[in-house]
């Protein structure tokens, strides 16, 4: 009895599993389907599945003509420098506050968590005159320093409890062995939370490379710009070309999606595993 | 130990490059937005006067923002409940499951990597209200007898927007939920199980308590998100038809480089600000009790 | 564990240094000005909106051939969408990150002019020939008897139409609103649609509607004070007339369209007729080859059948300097070139009649008529010079003003109609909370 409500129970799950896995992947089918139509086919039959004529000529134009490769270029160097920077910081500061100032930490934590509210659109503004007087409007140095505001404290706030999980006994230990502070951090303490900074980076840089906002506002030059501003000033180019368009998505979200898959274990309750500890 | 140093410099190098980069980066747009929301700062003119609490008498006399806040509250709050329901039973449904858990994790995580250009072109084109790709198919299988306008009927385009933010949302709560279920210990429910308890009272009085602080953090943090989350919705919709999908954020941005008001623009973002600065500190008062229950 | 430590500051090291070399090559501007010698020694930085196609190309080929004769000169060419061109140099005024020179369109000039963000540019006009170019469009551009901006193209709304489709239902080319109305019902059938009418609030393309049939009787959606008009008998005639057109013969989706997407139905034979101007005809080419045989266009339609000939909307594009540059006679030598006829003629066959000439002593020259568009479509070219003739930019028949420009920029008029499509709202009503809100807007310019 038990025993066929549990499986009818199980069929339910995946049903329901089943339904939603089509709903979040069809959008990925769809746009891998549509890139390789071609323009009249995409508006003659909008809801045939396969491709009557399979054509690469959307990614030719996409890479070739509108030079996307170096846009996805341009958002992996801005990313993987926010990311790599960020994580010096921010593991720096976490271990910092951890250690050295427990009062004050949790203060500091609450402050950090504030910094993650304010909205981005009541610093755009700011920050393009701030990188004005830096001289860094317009340059890839400038869009990094500005993800580096908001990716330091969520990945300090996300840090600090992994930090908190490492027995101050340890520390003492090699401390007695004659090893300074920055030694104790580097040898000891960094393997021991190397899940946590994973974990942190591949948010952080997950992050930078979804930002849009500021990308928008901050870079100018065609050659700079990242994959989302290209991506939007693509439908507002002279002629609408969808097949344009779903080509460029795929060229972005295919490699994103590939990424996610691989480190998918890794991201597992990383979010809020360190500040739970 | 730690008294025996008078000044230790060595910890404050520790945390030194942090403090900068939250102080200049920060402290100062912050401030300068508070300044500028008490002046009559014009986006592209030069000349400006400090007119103290002006722009924000203006725009709290303008039944346009209170729409575009109750816009906001809705998109944060239906948003939120579906990624969280949605989240929620697919990490319940997966962590019961036998066969397959992998696949259709990995198939589910899938929304999380498309950046929100591509979540608003992807969309757009398979909503198209001529060659989208539902609109047609709901009409050929003759559920619609005309084709659908998701995204510009008023009375669609918030439901299919908040669908929308639910489909890209609910992987990041299914994953880090699935993740604190794994940590609950098996054995506490085999002990129900001999006490009797049903399926119902072995979720209330075990696997909520344990999963109740992870699920608060993430409200949270998604809340923040999505209240804040300007993308979205300006590229899919960019707040129309008829202002029905204005959000706050929408409504600063709009202020801004369309008006060109930039005063006013930030007078709008330091209350976005301030009303945000509240609900968490609400949020937090809650946490705060709960993981003092735990322990 | 420690090399993976080292691996993590290893690229952080690489990360900035790429980024430092990136910053290098960015924003370096060489402090030198033009020596007496009259030699031109400088950078300049151009942004245009021709994002795709030959228009680009001339444009490059242009900038490559100054610079070979002008070794010392580098121009950096950057390319926007209209939308994020305007987004664009309104926060770059606000931190001081604009180009040398630019395109723009006659609504951002008057506003730009406004912000005193350029450089005057009648000693440009008068060296290429003052009377070569429209009184009315030089004067887009003008402020206190000072020109500010200098037409690079021209062109002007018209009504084009299916010839194919027509024919097929007996029907003659519509003269007045009415017929337009009746003939755009005929012909929305069989997955064509009569006439898309578009009014997504991030483009201006409801205010050119309205426009269109507010100035076929003699009105204007600006009073004589420079205050909004919409509730003029003649404004409320025109919004329930497109709102006739969108409830018979509109996909109901053009609520949200912008200019693009409304053209490319008609691109993509979609639609029976469409508002454009000559740039219809490149874009029938490149999305549905067959059927460049099957358009053509005609004057816009009145509101009776003898009403006087008119020009609703004509757009002058123009070039501006701006008062950041530290090279304005760098940009003007360059302004120049683009204005040789040999040049000029190049550029505008990138887009045959889709940009008519700004100046004068051009269309008549054989190099420009031998080219196989204009020929085929001369009976467009007839129609859109002559309309060309008699319009302004939208609220530009008041003169230019700020307030012109914010009709078009805010899409208050665009909601207006989302308004009463979406919500039920009624005309009147909100006509004239459009209304109130344009006066408001316009409040704050002053």
């Amino acid at each position: 009895m038990t025993n066929q409500k549990e499986k009818i129970g199980n069929g339910l799950c995946h049903v329901y599993l089943i339904i939603l896995s089509v709903i979040a992947f069809f959008p990925l089918v769809w746009v891998l389907l549509c890139s390789v139509k071609s323009s009249g086919e995409l508006t003659a039959n909008p809801t045939r599945f396969l491709p009557k004529h399979f054509t690469l000529e959307n990614f030719t134009h996409v890479i070739q003509d509108l030079g996307f490769a170096g846009n996805i270029s341009n958002s992996l160097i801005i990313a993987i420098s926010t990311t790599c920077i960020a994580i010096v910081v921010s593991s720096m500061a976490a271990y910092g506050i951890v250690r050295f100032f427990p009062k004050l930490g949790s203060i500091m934590s609450k402050v950090l968590v504030a910094t993650y509210m304010f909205p981005p659109i009541l610093l755009a503004i700011p920050y393009s005159m701030v990188m004005a007087k830096l001289g860094f409007v317009n340059t890839r140095v400038g869009l990094v320093i500005v993800y580096l505001s908001f990716s330091v404290p969520y990945a300090v706030w996300m840090l600090v409890g992994f930090f908190k999980t490492v027995p101050l006994g340890i520390e003492e230990a090699a401390r007695v062995d004659g090893a300074n502070k920055l030694q104790t951090f580097v040898r000891i303490v960094l393997p021991l939370v190397m899940p946590g900074i994973v974990a942190t980076a591949i948010y952080t840089f997950i992050n930078a490379w979804n930002e849009f906002l500021y990308s928008l506002i901050l870079i100018n030059s065609t050659d700079k710009m990242t994959v989302s501003v290209a991506l939007k000033s693509l439908q507002g180019s002279e002629i609408l070309n969808w097949g344009d368009m779903m080509a460029a998505s795929a060229l972005v979200v295919v490699p994103s999606v590939i990424f996610f898959m691989f480190i998918q274990n890794k991201i597992a309750g990383g979010m809020t595993d360190g500040a739970v500890k | 130990m730690k008294r025996k140093v008078k000044f230790d410099y060595a910890r404050w190098i520790f945390v030194l490059p942090a403090l900068l980069v939250v102080g200049i980066l920060l402290v100062y747009p912050i401030f300068s937005s508070l300044y500028y929301s008490m002046t009559t700062k014009h986006l592209i003119k030069a000349s400006y006067d400090f007119i103290g609490l002006e722009n924000y008498k203006a725009v709290l006399s303008d039944s346009n923002f209170y729409k575009a806040f109750l816009t906001s509250i809705l998109w944060t709050v239906g948003s939120l409940l579906g990624q969280l329901f949605i989240g929620f039973t697919a990490a319940l449904a997966i962590n019961r499951v036998k066969i397959g858990k992998g696949i259709y994790r990995t198939l589910m995580i899938i929304p999380w990597a498309f950046p929100s250009i591509v979540i608003a072109l992807s969309w757009k084109w398979i909503l198209n209200g001529v060659s989208g790709f539902l609109p047609n198919i709901l009409v050929q299988l003759g559920i619609s007898s005309e084709l659908p306008q998701f995204l510009s009927d008023s009375s669609l385009v918030f439901l299919t927007l908040i669908f929308i933010n639910v489909w890209f949302g609910a992987p990041m709560i299914m994953v880090n939920v699935l993740s604190a279920l794994q940590t609950i210990p098996q054995d506490q429910y085999e002990a129900a199980q001999i006490d009797g308890a049903s399926k119902f009272q072995q979720f209330w009085h075990i696997t909520v308590p344990h999963i109740k602080v992870v699920v608060g953090l993430l409200v949270v943090l998604r809340t923040i998100w999505v209240f804040n989350n300007f993308d979205i919705i300006y590229l899919l919709t960019g707040g129309g038809p008829a202002n029905a999908t204005t959000t706050v954020p929408v409504y600063a941005y709009n202020m801004g480089w369309g008006t060109k008001l930039l005063g006013r623009s930030s007078a709008v973002t330091v209350l976005l600000l301030a009303f945000l600065l509240l609900v968490c500190l609400v949020y937090f008062t809650i946490i705060g009790k709960w993981e003092k229950e735990d322990k | 564990m420690r090399r993976k430590l080292a691996v993590l500051l290893v690229g952080t090291m690489i990360g900035s240094a790429m980024l430092a070399g990136c910053g290098q090559n960015g924003n370096t501007e060489s402090k030198q000005t033009a020596a007496e010698t009259g030699e031109l020694k400088g950078d300049i930085t151009f942004w245009h909106s021709f994002t795709q196609g030959p228009r680009l190309e001339v444009i490059q080929e242009t900038a490559d051939q100054f610079m070979k004769d002008n070794p010392d000169v580098n121009i950096t060419i950057e390319t926007f969408s209209w939308g994020d061109f305007y987004t664009k140099w309104t926060t770059g005024l606000a931190s001081g990150n604009v180009p040398d020179m630019s395109t723009a369109l006659p609504g951002h000039v008057v506003e730009m002019m406004d912000a005193e963000a350029l450089v005057p540019l009648d000693d440009l006009i008068d060296d290429i020939g003052r009377d070569k170019f429209s009184k009315t469009a030089l004067s887009e551009g003008e402020k206190d008897g000072t020109c500010y901006s200098l037409p690079l193209y021209s062109h002007a709304q018209v009504m084009w139409y299916r010839k194919d489709l027509l024919d097929a239902a007996g029907l003659e080319v519509p003269k007045t609103w009415d017929e337009f109305a009746d003939a755009a019902k005929t012909l929305t059938k069989d997955g064509v649609y009569g006439c898309s009418f578009p009014c997504g609030s991030n483009d201006l393309m409801g205010t050119r509607f309205l426009n269109f049939y507010v100035r076929s009787g003699g009105g204007s959606l600006l009073t004589d004070d420079l205050k909004a008009d919409l509730t003029s008998d003649l404004a409320l005639d025109g919004i329930r007339y497109w709102l006739d057109i969108y409830e018979n013969c509109s996909p109901k989706d053009s609520v949200n369209y912008a200019v693009l997407d409304q053209a490319t139905l008609f691109y993509q034979g979609k639609t029976a007729f469409d508002f454009n101007s000559g740039f219809q005809i490149g874009g029938v080419e490149t999305n549905s080859p067959d059927l460049v045989d099957q358009i053509d266009c005609a004057p816009l339609p009145k509101i009776n059948a003898d009403d006087p000939e008119y020009g609703a909307e004509t757009s002058n594009i123009p070039m501006v300097v701006w008062e950041n540059s530290e090279h304005p006679e760098i940009c003007k030598e360059f302004i120049k070139k683009l204005y040789e006829k040999d040049t000029y003629i190049k550029f505008l066959e990138a887009t045959p009649v889709g940009m008519l000439p700004s100046i004068t002593g051009i269309s008549d020259t054989p190099e420009y008529k031998e080219n196989e568009t204009v020929q085929k479509f001369s009976n467009a070219v007839d129609v859109i010079t002559k309309t060309m003739d008699m319009g302004t930019a939208i609220g530009f028949e008041k003169g230019p003003s700020v307030q012109a420009g914010l009709l078009t920029s805010q899409g208050i008029i665009e909601s207006m109609f989302q308004d009463i499509i979406t919500n039920g709202t009624d005309v009147e009503k909100a006509a004239q909370t459009a209304e109130d809100k344009l006066n408001e807007v316009f409040s704050t310019v002053q």
